[in-house]
């Protein structure tokens, strides 16, 4: 026979090296197979074993039943699911000597690779078929509820387009994109707005659905809220319990487009996996929808079991489906949840899952929400322990990773005091500062006793203690430096106190530097390296930005373009704080507010993170090839579960890239237990391993801010002022 | 924690008018070698407070004989500047605290590190 047309499997002449390879690697085969409890024998029987041929290997029923049948009548195949081998019976010993005549050591092509079969003589095939398990109580899959007529209007009734920049973000971004009608369900606090009813309510072209449903029975009211859902392959939702006080019992999901596999699990540990084909309706009622958890896994590739359809003519169909499995490529699949708001506490009979009941939320632990502005100073204080210091001591060694390079404006104005000079660093952080001047007596303080270790191990001078009350003698330093430091504080009270902190230091006639970040990334046309490297890092790269706003209302930032080479005299606070609370920032993007919480990604590992931006070294010292993650896994306030844009399971080898700026995003930890749950959801398989999201808090300065400041503290005049890779910088004197 | 640093911090408790020195209350002690570099230890020394020094190296048990008032001439005084150098900058107190001289209020010392930060009602 001729084997290079008919089938997929590939005759290829062999050199004697190569016979000889291929003698080597049967025997390898054999010799795993026996780790498998599988023996071969080389008599001749009916069956064969097909190492590499299973389902463990992608390789699918389809592809390998196709080449086996060519060599006679198949009689079964058997692939068990997640093994790197499969079991053909032939009708007869002639069919089975073909197989492995044509077959051993040759390469079947399944899809866009090919895998190396090798095959082996078996007496007897032996698998256990797991015994079929039932559906969880209150959950009905109806196959063929719509017609593909039907499919299509529904498809088509969607339009993606006039919804906001959410959308654009979350196919940027790789995930679900998601939209509702009748009433928004909100991923913050996974719950629903039910005084604040959308526009649009249920598209008509639902409707003929809804009657059938109601007619049939599977609902007694009309559904009035919609969610459609929206899942590329690859993509899913992380398990979940749909909101008790939420919704009504009775929830519909009608699936369009390509099948998928939902996974349901109870409390006791219970998994059932259902295959969702197109067109089916889904109805969850009672425990599957009160108490089991719902999710579909993000994956390329299902393992369903295979269709009769094909079956060869003589093979006798295997009772029960489930011992036939093949493997099922996802595509498209668009869902359509039909909700009934329930205006009034739920008093279901599941109050284990019921946050009408007092139970937490299905999730990891919830979230408080973000914090306001604070307005007096017992605020203020607890806020930056809560979003400065804490965070700074978590992450202190990956933060001083990222800061090793001193910038070289500081170095100059450090350079140029003349030797034998005291100088003081408030906020040292890794005493970065300290050691640039070997003739000047320096020391640091910083509020971070992590950091300031790292100093200690440096061999610099360096205490602990906070900026807003130094103990250091009054007029005892020829020069201070706050570098990075005042921005830190969270009212204009506090920032003016560490200023005039900062002078009573110094001698008359010393000088301090002070540098803080700038609203104003952009400055003379130049971007900031906190900018230029969003740019450079999303250049043909899938992710846009390393850590998305957290705040999905939170539009994307466009830079604020400062022309002007002069100072101007006052300034304008641009940008309030949306009701109150602090807002997330996207980083490397421009600022939209003042004050807001910046992420930093810790990343526990080798390799450090990147260079914070103004370095005059060479910006990236990271080694790995990484693909830029999906910052957004990491999103956790409140419940990040159900957001397009958050993703629980990921898959291996995902790794979150330490984002780094100017000042890098910073995390808050525990007990506000964002970390916890971040943590906890993120793992990856490569170096770095888990990693959880600081946010820190940062008040942005406006040009002209910082000098107006100086200007309130008395005995100083500000000798110069300037911009400096995305800082605004004064150089003050004593009087 | 070393005596530079020593001679330059101050309690700061609120309302302490006499908080310099602090008393430093020593349980482990250490001396590291330090490169000397007589320059640099010359131009410290008018930048420090002399009697401090003398009595923080004393309280170490480290003073030997370092004098009670600065030498004239001490900037080619090798043998002086070297006494210093050895003072100033290679011992090191790792564990301990300091100690108010007005409020008794004491700062630990762990680590090398002295921890200076005051609680809320003392600010």
């Amino acid at each position: 026979m001729d084997a290079s047309e008919e089938n997929n499997v590939k005759a290829v002449r062999r050199s004697k090296e190569e016979k000889k390879l291929l003698r080597k690697q049967i025997k390898a085969s054999h010799t795993l197979l026996k780790h498998e409890g599988i023996h071969t024998t080389p008599q001749l029987t009916r069956s064969l074993v097909v190492a590499n041929g299973g389902l463990g290997n992608s390789v699918s029923r389809e592809e390998l039943s196709a080449a086996l049948k060519e060599m006679g009548e198949v009689e079964s195949l058997l692939m068990p699911p997640h093994k790197p081998y499969a079991f053909v019976t032939y009708r007869c010993e002639e069919s089975a000597l073909k197989a492995y005549t044509h077959l051993n050591g040759q390469k079947l092509q399944c899809g866009e690779s090919s895998v190396m079969l090798y095959l082996a003589y078996v007496n007897s095939v032996t698998y256990e078929e797991e015994a079929s398990v039932p559906l969880p109580e209150g959950l009905v899959l109806l196959e063929d509820f719509v017609s593909p007529e039907e499919e299509a209007l529904l498809l088509a009734a969607v339009d993606w387009s006039s919804t906001n920049e959410d959308v654009t973000a979350q196919k940027a971004l790789k995930h679900r994109r998601v939209k509702h009608y009748g009433f928004e369900f909100r991923y913050d606090n996974n719950n629903v707005d039910k005084d604040k009813p959308l526009p649009a309510g249920i598209p008509a072209e639902c409707l003929p659905v809804l009657e059938r449903c109601l007619r049939n029975g599977q609902i007694n009211v009309m559904p009035d809220q919609l969610t459609v859902n929206q899942y590329e392959s690859g993509q899913g939702i992380p398990p979940h319990v749909d909101t008790h006080s939420a919704f009504e019992d009775t929830i519909l999901s009608l699936s369009l487009g390509a099948k998928t596999v939902m996974e349901f699990r109870h409390p006791d540990g219970r998994v059932v996996a259902v295959v969702l084909p197109g067109r089916s309706l889904l109805v969850m009622k009672s425990e599957s929808r009160y108490l089991w958890t719902h999710g579909i896994t993000p994956r390329k590739f299902d393992m369903v079991p295979a269709c009769e359809q094909q079956s060869p003519d003589h093979v006798t169909p295997e009772p029960g489906t489930c011992s036939n499995l093949t493997l099922s490529k996802r595509g498209t699949r668009t869902s359509f949840t039909f909700r009934k708001i329930r205006p009034e506490p739920c008093r279901c009979a599941f109050p284990s899952a019921c946050d009408s009941q007092g139970a937490p939320s299905t999730l990891s632990p919830s979230t408080p929400s973000p914090p306001a502005l604070p307005c007096c100073h017992a605020d203020a204080a607890r806020l930056e322990e809560e979003y400065v210091h804490r965070v700074y001591d978590a992450i202190a060694s990956h933060f001083s990773s990222t800061r090793h390079s001193p910038w070289p404006r500081v170095c100059h104005f450090l350079s140029s005091l003349p030797p034998g000079s005291v100088l003081a660093d408030v906020g040292c952080g890794n005493g970065k500062y300290l050691g640039v001047n070997s003739e000047m007596i320096a020391v640091g303080c910083d509020r971070s006793s992590a950091l300031v270790q790292i100093c200690a191990e440096r061999g610099f001078h360096a205490f602990v203690s906070d900026a807003l009350n130094v103990p250091l003698r009054t007029a005892s330093c020829d020069a201070c430096i706050s570098i990075a430091v005042i921005h830190h504080f969270s009212t204009e009270e506090r920032r003016l106190a560490a200023m005039r902190e900062l002078v009573r230091l110094l001698k008359p006639g010393g000088h301090a530097l002070i540098y803080v970040w700038a609203f104003e990334q952009e400055y003379n046309k130049q971007r900031s390296k906190y900018l230029k490297d969003h740019n450079k890092e999303h250049n043909g790269k899938e992710n846009l930005t390393k850590n998305t706003s957290e705040d999905r209302r939170e539009p994307h930032g466009k830079s604020a373009i400062q022309n002007s080479g002069h100072l101007e005299e006052g300034y304008e606070p641009v940008g309030k704080v949306t009701d109150g609370k602090l807002s997330v920032h996207t980083n490397r993007t421009a600022f939209n507010t003042q004050d807001l919480l910046v992420p930093w990604h810790l990343k526990e590992g080798k390799k450090p993170g990147e260079e914070e931006s103004g370095d005059g070294v060479k910006r990236n010292k990271r080694k790995e090839k990484s693909k830029k993650v999906l910052t957004n896994q990491t999103r956790i306030d409140s419940n990040p579960g159900l957001s397009p844009g958050f993703d629980a399971s990921m898959s291996p080898g995902l790794r979150l890239d330490t984002d780094d700026a100017t000042h890098s995003p910073g995390s808050k930890p525990s007990p506000s237990g964002t970390t916890q749950t971040s943590s906890s959801h993120l793992k990856s398989e490569s170096e770095s391993h888990l990693t959880a999201v600081f946010h820190r808090y940062y008040h942005v300065f406006h040009q002209g801010e910082l000098e107006q400041l100086c200007s309130q503290v008395g005995g100083v005049k500000v000798q110069s002022s300037y911009h400096d890779q995305g800082n605004w910088c004064v150089i003050l004197e004593k009087d | 924690m070393k005596l530079l640093t020593h001679n330059m911090l101050t309690s700061h408790v609120k309302g302490v008018t006499k908080g310099y020195p602090l008393l430093i209350k020593a349980t482990e002690v250490k001396v590291n070698e330090v490169e000397f570099n007589p320059q640099f230890v010359s131009r410290m020394i008018p930048k420090l407070e002399w009697g401090a020094l003398v009595q923080a190296a004393e309280e170490l048990g480290h003073r030997q004989d370092l004098p009670g008032e600065l030498v004239q001439d001490y900037e080619k005084n090798e043998d002086f500047l070297k006494k210093v150098h050895r003072v100033l900058l290679e011992v090191e107190v790792i564990e301990g605290c300091l100690q108010c001289p007005e409020s008794g209020r004491e700062f630990p010392i762990s680590k090398g590190i002295p921890n200076m930060l005051l609680n809320e009602d003392e600010v």
